[in-house]
């Protein structure tokens, strides 16, 4: 059907109608993939032009309240709109597929979620409409600032709406996943033979269904707040404004793992890959899944330490044991590549990067977990520097490895190689000049949130400095679109397994056919694929079946066909 | 790219992030050399944590780097023994960093209840700052740029209760390295005790609307004697107050600064305790 429709869409008769009215899971998964990158694009520009005021001291291209509409449209985008929707992109592509699923299990629920999700986006938006502009609370819209008088404009009421759609959207989705892989897993696969990524997915959608109830519940406070009159949050008339930190960061902690756990579960497939060895401890990978994400709910008022309203031994100690399993990940990660065969095609260079990256946001993570330094490092750019760290060279490096992986997957095509290259060099590089001069500025004591800042400060040059890489990251981006349209116009000649992969996705189509799968591989191991592929070149170099832990042999040809089909005995866990 | 030239870019890479992560400003206050004290073990733990990293991962890459062959590589699964391992370490190190930052927590609580020297009241607002000393009685208010000027005396400890009269704001002191929220409705405490005497730039660090870059304030610290000279020339409000209207950068719609002393009828002061007022967009 995908291929279908790309080929149609080359030659300008898009099925617009059969996009509209779908629900296949894999359509869902590149609407969801399409609209999340959209809004990246618009959170981006965003982000340009106030890189572009920050550049020197002096207000030159917009005002304090237009630079406020900046920030909070730029961080409640990114978040919620773009790096929330990516993972539904990814996972609704790639957990039918994963499972060995034909589709979720429950689709309309799946096309209702996707167009609440871009109708909530575009309420969000629309606030750039609106005479007042759009909110202008940041993405965190602490109370009382957030209510009226405070925050005067229409846009502030757009924001709590569109943000109450998308979150309905969020928990719907997590419903589907959290069922889809409880229900749906071939014969064969038990919970333990599940790819990390769909574990990732499934630890997610579980902790989306803890954390989204109590945003949404936030919200509809703050809009009985803001239009009929209630004071939850008014300290003049009985409320607290602690009382939205709670809820906003007992939803926001956890929101930071909703959309990092299934990047590590990207992450945990590309590397094996890459290296030609099974990933090194994946049940210690799993059990470490498990464990940040609970450990995430606990964790939520480290973002409080400076309002003096918390225990701060407390959320110290559980903010500081959160680093132990992450920990656990990064070893594994690199034993699986020590005793390897490393290949370095776009997929690994982003997986490696992240490795290199994220390690800092990990490293500056602990830092702000101490309330002595964070006293120091709250709500400045040492902040900014930190979650930019997490989130950009955490998951968005390995969204990057994800696409350009499952790229053939979805298209049929590959990627052009030397233009993928190009755009993670730029990418790296515009991520290193913009976000670690920033730590030092906030180290210096240089507040977020400033529309503008004193020029005898000594912030100028620094400021300077990551402005230029945010250029340098915009320009990334442009050569990812060259290669995708580049890519589009060529026939689709990926193959089911263009990287000689491991998981059940590799042995559909590219792109899958409609109901993803004639037949499935035997499931044996949590790499099926792996092991047909070596079970039909042992055959035909004529050696005797091998299991998932042979010893060095040689590599097999190409891709192998459909093996006879037929699933293990034993039903799934 | 060979795999040395990979190697090299890589260490550049990690040398550029040692030096980011940086530098704090020197420390002025008695607790402010402790918070430098911890950052530095941090800092040093770090980095030995980020040389094992990526000395493995970088061992990874240059060593284990496809070379032609085609011979799939031996499938090891995992290592009970070494996972035991890079769990317990960790585990071990975040418990040691959790201990130092205690003992730190447990000096900043020590000073806030140590017999304070000077009690100063301060209220965050939209766009300024009020610092009341009550047993001086002296009451002094600024808004915008430059922002008010408190004196404390050095070597003694400084007790501040603080509050925000409208929405949050937050007390951030930079060569203190210490900041605190300024909530209304709620009384939060802390102590310091400046080192020498200077000139302390400090700035808002909570969101709290249109001007939030635009309400410094400075506090100067002074010898005993001088700061006895201080008190006794504003005592009971009014005198010696300067009234200095300044406009920010970024021209007319930024709020008109003034300092006054014992009133607080600054122009400009868009709201008062309970806040009334709100700001006009400025499109
Ligand atoms: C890729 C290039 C990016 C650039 C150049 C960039 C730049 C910025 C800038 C200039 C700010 C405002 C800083 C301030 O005034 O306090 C900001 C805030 C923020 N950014 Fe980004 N950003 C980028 C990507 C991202 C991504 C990918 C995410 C999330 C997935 C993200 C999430 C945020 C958040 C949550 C905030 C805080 C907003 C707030 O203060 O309310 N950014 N970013
Ligand atoms: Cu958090
Ligand atoms: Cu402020």
């Amino acid at each position: 059907m995908t291929a279908a429709t790309l080929e149609a869409g080359r030659q300008g008769h898009l099925d617009l109608l059969g996009w509209i009215a779908t629900t296949d899971h894999k359509r869902i998964g590149v609407l969801y993939g399409v609209t999340a990158l959209g809004f990246f694009l618009v959170a981006g520009l965003l982000a340009l032009v106030m890189r572009a005021e920050l550049a020197v001291p002096g207000l030159q291209l917009v005002g304090e309240q237009t630079y406020s509409g900046l920030f909070t449209i730029h961080g409640t985008a990114m978040m919620l709109l773009f790096a929330t929707p990516m993972v539904s992109a990814f996972a609704n592509f790639l957990v039918p597929l994963q499972v060995g699923a034909a589709d979720m299990v429950f689709p309309r629920l799946n096309a209702l979620s996707y167009w609440l999700f871009l109708f909530g986006g575009l309420v969000i938006l629309s606030g750039f409409l609106v005479a007042s502009g759009p909110a202008d609370i940041g993405w965190t819209g602490y109370a009382p600032n957030s209510t009226l008088p405070y925050s005067t404009t229409t846009g502030t009421d757009l924001w709590v709406v569109g943000l109450l759609l998308t979150g309905v959207a969020t928990i719907f989705g997590a419903v589907n996943f959290v069922t889809t892989i409880v229900t749906r897993r071939a014969p064969g696969m038990g919970l333990l033979r599940m790819p990390v990524f769909t574990w990732s997915i499934l630890v997610t959608s579980i902790l989306i269904l803890y954390a989204f109830p109590a945003i949404t519940a936030a919200l509809i406070m703050l809009l009985l707040e803001r239009r009929f009159g209630a004071t939850f949050f008014d300290p003049t008339a009985g409320g607290d404004p602690i009382l939205w930190q709670h809820l906003f960061w007992f939803f926001g902690h956890p929101e930071v793992y909703i959309i990092a756990i299934p990047f590590f579960g990207v992450i945990g497939e590309t590397i094996p890959v890459f290296s030609r060895k099974p990933l090194f401890g994946y049940k210690a990978f799993v059990l470490a899944t498990i464990f940040i994400g609970a450990y995430s709910m606990t964790v939520w008022a480290h973002h409080m330490f400076t309002t003096g309203a918390v225990n701060l031994p407390f959320f110290a100690a559980t903010s500081f044991l959160i680093a132990v399993p992450t920990g656990v990940k990064f070893f594994n990660w690199t034993f699986t590549m020590i005793g390897g065969r490393l290949t370095f095609p776009a997929p690994m260079l982003w997986s490696v990067g992240f490795l290199f990256t994220f390690l800092f946001g990990g490293i500056t993570g602990v830092m702000l977990a101490s309330p002595p330094l964070d006293f120091q490092f709250q709500d400045t750019y040492f902040v900014v520097a930190h979650l930019h760290n997490v989130l950009v060279g955490g998951s968005i490096f390995s969204m990057w490895a994800g696409i350009t992986f499952w790229f053939p997957k979805v298209t049929g095509r590959r990627l052009n190689e030397p233009l993928a290259k190009a755009q993670f060099w730029l990418w790296t590089i515009g991520f290193v000049v913009t976000f670690l001069p920033q730590y030092q500025l906030g180290a210096d004591g240089m507040p977020r949130r400033y529309a503008d800042y004193p020029a005898d400060a000594g912030w100028t040059t620094l400021n300077m400095i990551s402005t230029v890489g945010a250029f340098l990251l915009a320009l990334s981006v442009l050569v990812f679109l060259i290669a995708v349209v580049e890519a589009l116009r060529r026939p689709a000649d990926a193959g089911p397994d263009p990287w000689q992969a491991n998981s059940l996705e590799w042995w559909a189509d590219s792109p899958p056919g409609h109901h993803n799968f004639p037949n499935l591989p035997p499931i044996r191991s949590e790499r099926p694929v792996f092991d047909a592929r070596e079970a039909a070149r042992a055959a035909a170099n004529g050696e005797p079946p091998a299991g998932s832990a042979v010893a060095p042999a040689p590599a097999g040809p190409g891709p192998v066909g459909p093996a006879p089909a037929g699933g293990s005995p034993e039903a799934p866990a | 790219m060979t795999a040395r030239r990979r190697a090299t870019a890589i260490a550049g890479l990690t040398a550029i992030g040692v030096v980011a992560a940086g530098c704090l400003p020197a420390p002025a206050t008695v607790e402010a050399r402790r918070t430098a004290d911890l950052y530095t073990t941090f800092v040093a733990v770090a980095a030995v944590v980020a040389a094992i990293v990526i000395g493995l991962s970088v061992f990874a890459i240059v060593r284990y780097r496809a070379r032609g062959d085609e011979t799939l590589p031996r499938q090891v699964i995992g290592n009970t023994r070494l996972e035991a391992v890079w769990t317990a370490i960790p585990l071990i190190t975040v418990a040691v960093l959790f201990g130092l930052t205690v003992l730190v927590l447990n000096a900043f609580d020590d000073a806030t209840r140590a017999a304070a020297g000077v009690e100063i009241r301060v209220t965050g607002f939209r766009w300024g700052w009020r610092f009341e000393y009550p047993a001086e009685g002296i009451r002094m208010e600024g808004v915008g740029r430059p922002g008010p000027e408190a004196y404390v005396p050095v070597g003694e400890n400084i007790h501040v209760t603080l509050t925000g009269a409208d929405v949050i704001h937050s007390f951030f002191v930079p060569q203190f390295l210490f900041k605190r929220d300024a909530i209304p409705g709620r009384l939060n405490e802390f102590a310091f005790t400046v080192d020498a005497p200077g000139r302390y730039g400090g700035q808002c660090a909570e969101f709290c609307g249109l001007y939030h870059s635009q309400m410094p304030f400075t506090i100067v610290a002074v010898s005993p004697a001088d700061y006895e000279a201080w008190v006794a020339a504003h005592r009971g409000g009014g005198a010696g107050a300067s009234a200095s209207p300044g406009v920010a950068p970024g021209g007319s719609a930024s709020p008109a600064a003034s300092t006054a002393a014992g009133a607080s009828t600054s122009p400009g002061a868009s709201t008062s305790p309970g806040g009334s007022a709100a700001p006009e967009p400025s499109r």
